[in-house]
């Protein structure tokens, strides 16, 4: 049932800026790269001599959190978008579909939608190294795959959260605007201590790649956003609609 | 027994203490069309609502097919066809994406999406975006979404809101011709009585959230019997005149009130009017409005 939901979210989807923002999101954080080894390509490839690739990922990892939150953020608030607009709330739920199917539709597609944004990190980044002459040889395949999608695995319950709120809330500032102050914060919230920074949710996405026992921070991102999933869903059933 | 398509049962709806539906026992036979009246607020809607299980009743059961709506849910709906207030539409998508992402949850066939539009008449317009749409193009699209499932209950709440009176009539002959053509039930809601008088077969009134009236529209005609004016030349000679023979009437400014008068009756005063030379300026007829025929039926109704 919730495979017929999907289906009918990819045709909604169409011409909605969706598909635009899964790609320029990735390619926004490599070309940012791509202009920084560009500029000063001489005196990088000098100070990072023997470890180009390593260098090159802690670069465009500083960035991969923020820009993870502004995508749990943003992909949630314009699927929502579709469906309130002209508040089709009521007529997609008044068709033979569970409304647990509706939700974990939405869930399932912008699962689907981040991850090809990963893939499409993945493939920039490669791409990126190969054109700035890295030794091919060198390359960290299981480094860069790591950079790519643990820390989306680490910010599924950020994701479950503002898909959550969006569905909920017909307004969409609210939302937009929590995740926008989350996003711009957890380039600092990393650093506020070394004890309980581990313990923020909003930090997972940074640990999950840098940290020690990066392991626990994907685990624990999967619990907590399946466990956020599981309350929406269960309030969404719930609910009445206006 | 007849098989009633809907049979709510103590239906109720309360918002923060207040009561939006209460104690609601509609019932729809198989085939009808059923005008559901009401003014705006009366909780049409929120009845309608209740009736798909968008939202919850606090009180009371719904029983469509004769299946509890609270256990049966999906396998009722699956037979139903809704278009609740506004239509819903996905503005940049096609008419035929809109229906095309309606039908992969329904599983109908691919060439229903053809032959609805087809019943609705937007084939012309089935690849245009439905943000250019007028509004009538989008409620005739709402109701091609309705009955793209082919249901065997079509649930509209004020399917003419908004249209044009030709948008208005061609909706009215659409509805028509459901129960003929398809054997489909239809209830409609509406503010106005005279949207659904000419479709209805039957008439529910809702009221403050209170049905206060549930029968055929002829029943409710014989108690909405309107009343005849005529205006003449000299209203108090032309009252004294008609006294002398005998009929009633009453004086309300330049004019003369009948009440509950036939044909005959309507010709044997103008014949006696004219024959002691009072000018007749106009016979008309004076129809009751809704609102005062709800005042009439919430009046007759209350003390029981």
């Amino acid at each position: 049932m919730m495979l017929k939901a999907l289906s009918s979210d990819f045709l909604k989807i169409r011409g909605k800026g969706l598909w635009f923002l899964i790609f320029i999101g990735p390619i926004g954080l490599i070309a940012m790269q791509a202009l920084n080894y560009g500029l000063r390509y001489d005196y990088l490839t000098q100070k990072y001599a023997g470890k180009l690739w390593e260098a090159l990922l802690v670069d465009i990892q500083m960035f991969v959190p923020i820009s993870l939150f502004l995508g749990v953020t943003l992909i949630p608030s314009l699927l929502s978008h579709i469906e309130h607009s002209t508040n089709a709330w009521k007529q997609l739920l008044a068709l033979p579909i569970s409304r647990g199917a509706v939700f974990r539709s939405k869930f399932a597609l912008s699962v689907i939608l981040l991850t090809i944004s990963c893939m499409v990190l993945a493939a920039g980044t490669v791409i990126l190294g190969f054109s700035l002459r890295f030794e091919l040889a060198d390359m960290p395949v299981g480094e860069i795959l790591k950079l790519c999608f643990l820390p989306f695995f680490a910010s599924l319950p950020a994701l479950a959260l503002f898909l959550w709120l969006c569905i909920n809330m017909r307004n969409q500032a609210i939302p937009i605007t929590l995740g926008v102050l989350i996003a711009i914060s957890s380039v600092f919230t990393g650093l506020i201590s070394s004890t309980w920074s581990k313990w923020l949710p909003i930090n997972w996405p940074m640990f999950s790649f840098a940290g020690p026992q990066q392991e626990l921070f994907v685990g624990a991102g999967f619990l907590l956003g399946a466990v956020i999933c599981l309350l929406g869903t269960f309030h969404f059933i719930r609910k009445d609609v206006s | 027994m007849k098989e009633w398509v809907i049979e709510t049962k103590g239906l109720s709806k309360r918002y923060k203490g207040r009561y939006a539906v209460s104690n609601l026992n509609l019932k729809i036979e198989k085939g009808d069309i059923y005008g559901f009246l009401g003014p705006n607020g009366a909780g049409k809607t929120t009845t309608i609502r209740m009736l798909l299980g968008l939202i919850k009743p606090s009180n009371g059961s719904v029983h469509i097919f004769g299946q509890p709506l609270n256990k049966e849910k999906l396998s009722i709906l699956r037979r139903v066809g809704s278009l609740v207030e506004y239509p819903s539409y996905y503005g940049h998508l096609s008419a035929t994406d809109n229906l095309e992402a309606i039908r992969r949850i329904l599983g109908a066939p691919a060439a229903r999406i053809t032959e609805v539009l087809d019943i609705v008449g937007l084939s012309k317009e089935a690849r245009r975006p439905v943000k250019g749409f007028s509004l009538g193009m989008k409620q005739r699209l709402g109701i091609a979404s309705a009955l793209l499932g082919s249901p065997e209950l079509l649930l509209l709440d004020e399917p003419t809101n908004g249209l044009d009176p030709s948008g208005i009539l061609e909706i009215r002959e659409l509805i028509k011709q459901m129960p003929k053509q398809h054997g489909i039930t239809v209830l409609i809601s509406s503010h106005l009585l005279s949207e659904v008088e000419l479709t209805a077969g039957t008439v529910g009134i809702i009221r403050q959230g209170e049905l206060v009236f549930q029968d055929t529209i002829a029943h409710l005609h014989q108690q909405a019997q309107g009343s005849m004016s005529l205006i003449v030349s000299e209203p108090e000679q032309a009252l004294a005149t008609l006294l002398q023979q005998g009929i009633a009437a009453k004086k309300s400014g330049d004019a003369l009130l009948f009440a509950n008068i036939g044909d005959h009756a309507v010709a044997r005063i103008v014949k006696s009017l004219v024959e002691h030379d009072h000018a007749i300026y106009r016979v008309e007829e004076m129809r009751k409005s809704l609102e005062e025929l709800f005042l009439q039926i919430v009046g007759e109704v209350k003390p029981s």
